[in-house]
Parts: C-alpha cells; structure tokens; sequence
C-alpha cells in the first residue's frame, strides 16, 4: 500500500494511504488519511475488512499504535469502516468520530471496546494534541448523516466522496488536468448525489474555507487551480440524476 | 471446508426450537387425552393415569429443548466472537512479520488479543460438551415417550368405544417422539461433523 505524506510542519503531518496493488480486483480503491500531532493522531476513514492488515502495517511505520487516539467515519458505508471490529482489539482505547445518525448501524461493524463519539449534525470541533480539527457537515453527499473534516492550520479538506473518481489503481496522485479528470469524476457524482440543494450548500460553505489541498476518499487529490476549477464543475453538474 | 462452529450451533438451535414445537403438540396431544378419559369415565382409568405423564413428558421436553436452545445461541454468539478475535490475531500476526517502525507498539492489543481467543475457546469447547450432554440426556425422553406410547395402546385395546380414539392419540404420541427424535439426532449429528 502507498503511503504518501502529503503534509508535514513539524509534528503535525497529514499521511495518505492508498493505491493498494494487492487488493482483490473488486474491491474499490480507498483513500485513506492519518493526521498526526505530536504524540496523537487520527485515522480518518480508516476503511474495509479486506484492508484492514494492510493498513494497520502501514499505520504503524509512522505512529505507534497508541498514538492513534481518535478515529473517523466520514459515514457508514463497508469501504469507510467495516474494518471497525478489528480496529476494536487493535486500539482499545480509541475514540470513533462519526454522524450521531449512524452509531446504531456502524455498532454492527462489532464494537465493545473503542468508544463512540457522535457528531451533532452540525458539526463539531475536535482538539488533537495542539491541533484543531473541524468536522464539516456534508450530508446528503452521499449519505444522509456525513462529514468532512477540515485542518485549518495544514489547510486541507478531506473531502469523502466528493471530489472522488473511479481510476486504476496505479493513476497518478494528484489533478493535473480538469476537464479530462472531471469525465472519471461525473458519472459517481450524479449517480451517488442525491441532492443538487445540498450540493449548493455544501459548495457555497466550501468557498468560504481557505483550503490549500482538497483530500476525497477514491482516486486524485486536488491543489490549487484545481480546488476552484472543481467547485465550478460540482455546483452546475446536476446529481440526483437515477430519478427519470 | 469445515463448516464454522457458529453455524453448527445456530443449526443445532434450531433443530432444538423444532423439537421444542413438537413437545408443545405433545402437551396438546395430553390435553386432549385428559378430555376424553374424563369422558370415556371408567373405561378409560388406565389411560387417565398416562394423561399425566405425557403432560409431563411434555413439559420436560419443552424446558429442555429451550435450554439447549440457549445454550446452542450462546455457543454459537462465542463462536463468532472467537472468529472475531482469530481473525484479528491472525492479522496482527501478518502485521508483525511486515518491517514497521512500530510493531512493538501492538505487543499489548496481540496479547490482549490472544488471551481473549483461548478464553473463548476454553469457553466454547466446555459449552459444546454441556450441549453433548444434554443431547443425551434428551434422547432419554424419547425412550420414555415410546414406552408411554407403548401403555397408551395397551389401555386404548381395552377401551371398548373409545378404543379408536385412544388409538389415534397412541399413535399420534409415537409420531411426535419419532417427530422429536430426528430433530434430535440431526441436533447430534451436526455435534459430532464438527
């Protein structure tokens, strides 16, 4: 599995995990995102079962596993956390951040140890070590309870889905070129978004973020033009687009 | 491929909860015996006197048949639990062969881990013999069902009018019996494949 720091200042670091060329061909590839500050640090859609010793291996050439105080499921779906029960005999001690809506479903991932942290549908702000980390509501993009979180001090979004195209496993990194990416991007943003109003939310409270890197959970990221040039895109394609 | 303890167990539960069905007809089958003897009066002294150990019977089979029931569900809740853990040590244990800077860190949740697995399987080996035994024990119900329905006929003979009835309710506990012996014997079948 790649693991590639796409941020570091000092201990504070952001590591992305992912292009995994030894998962089964049908499984979808992940992004996945570790944040780290100090002696804590943060798995963010930390992924599924088949990923889960993969991962853990390349978790643990950057943190101990103690320091991997907090987890976060941007929603509930098997390719976000379905690892969760093994995650649970790995990080006892660890605290899952995921929308208030999904704790009762996500539970049947298996969890008796890791603690549940809802996240109120507006959001909150979580402090990691000297760090401030906040969750972004993004519901309805896709699912009805969903979050991104934003790093104002590394200056990146995670943004989930959104941003998110179906490529291979071995496709560059990042965006070097909008109107060919946003084909692999169009066809999973109408069929997966539901909502062209909450896509227009979503979009305008994005604008207002200074964000320097923009991190989805399948294929490229995005830097500077390309954040703009996305927003443009997203905020005129029509989703929702299965309802004929 | 061996089938997993889990599904043997959640199997063996429900052979138990159609037996446990079968028993209930069987209390029924003794409610109705009970009705005609009072009807069938002196004729039907001999039988009345069974009513009451079918009733039994039946009684004893529905307790048990639940509380292997229970302890089938139990059996098969730890089997998954103890997939679970395997599956995380197996895991831990790829992960620590890998060349990580911190593998040592996991030393703990391994141990942890581990600790749990043998706990679990220390707990599900001595369930699995509890439910051997009372499998057993369950087969013993089943001789007894058979002699009761043995007398039954033997009484229904001498019942004069009621004869015919009589025979219908003897036959009718035989059939149940073999009814609850088969679930019982495929109960201990899937026991021993395990």
């Amino acid at each position: 599995m790649l693991a590639t720091t796409i941020y570091e200042d000092g201990d504070h670091r952001w590591i992305m995990f992912g292009r995994d060329t030894d998962k089964s061909d049908g499984i979808i590839d992940t992004n996945q995102y570790l944040i780290q500050s100090g002696d804590e640090a943060i798995l963010l859609d930390p992924g599924g079962i088949e990923l889960f010793a993969p991962m853990l291996s390349a978790v643990l050439k950057f943190v101990p596993a103690e320091q991997i105080t907090h987890l976060f499921a941007s929603h509930q779906d098997p390719d976000i956390i379905s690892s969760l029960g093994l995650w649970d005999q790995a990080l006892p001690n660890a605290k899952l951040y995921s929308p208030w809506l999904w704790e009762s479903f996500i539970r049947h991932f298996g969890m008796e140890r890791i603690e549940f942290c809802a996240i109120p549908d507006e959001g909150l702000t979580l402090t990691l070590n000297i760090i401030q980390l906040q969750f972004v509501p993004a519901h309805y993009l896709h699912s009805s309870g969903n979050f991104h979180v934003y790093d104002p001090k590394a200056k990146i979004l995670m943004s989930g889905d959104v941003g998110a195209a179906m490529e291979p496993v071995d496709a560059p990194l990042w965006v070097d070129d909008m109107s060919s990416h946003s084909q692999k991007m169009r066809g999973f943003h109408q069929r997966w978004m539901p909502s062209n109003e909450a896509k227009l939310d979503w979009v305008r409270r994005v604008r207002n973020l200074d964000i320097d890197m923009m991190a989805p959970q399948h294929g490229r990221l995005f830097k500077p033009p390309y954040i703009g040039e996305f927003l443009d895109w997203f905020e005129q394609l029509p989703v929702g687009v299965a309802i004929k | 491929m061996n089938v997993p303890i889990f599904v043997t167990a959640a199997s063996i539960a429900a052979e138990l909860h159609q037996a446990m069905l079968e028993a209930k007809g069987l209390a029924l089958t003794a409610k109705n015996a009970r009705a005609l003897a009072v009807r069938a009066g002196s004729k039907t002294v001999g039988f009345k006197a069974i009513t009451h150990f079918i009733d039994e019977l039946a009684s004893d089979i529905i307790r048990q048949s639940q509380y292997i029931n229970g302890v089938s569900e139990n059996l098969s809740q730890q089997a998954v639990m103890l997939w679970r853990a395997s599956m995380a040590a197996e895991k831990f244990y790829w992960v620590s062969q890998q060349n990580n800077a911190f593998n040592e860190s996991l030393t703990v949740p391994m141990e942890q881990c581990f600790a749990e697995k043998e706990e679990l399987s220390g707990t599900l080996q001595r369930g699995l013999r509890e439910l051997e035994q009372q499998l057993e024990e369950g087969e013993k119900h089943i001789r007894t069902a058979n002699l009761i329905a043995t007398s039954s006929k033997v009484e229904a003979s001498s019942a004069e009018e009621f004869r015919g009835q009589l025979e219908v309710i003897a036959n009718n506990i035989t059939d149940t019996a073999d009814k609850i012996r088969t679930h019982l014997s495929k109960a201990r079948s899937l026991l021993g494949q395990r």
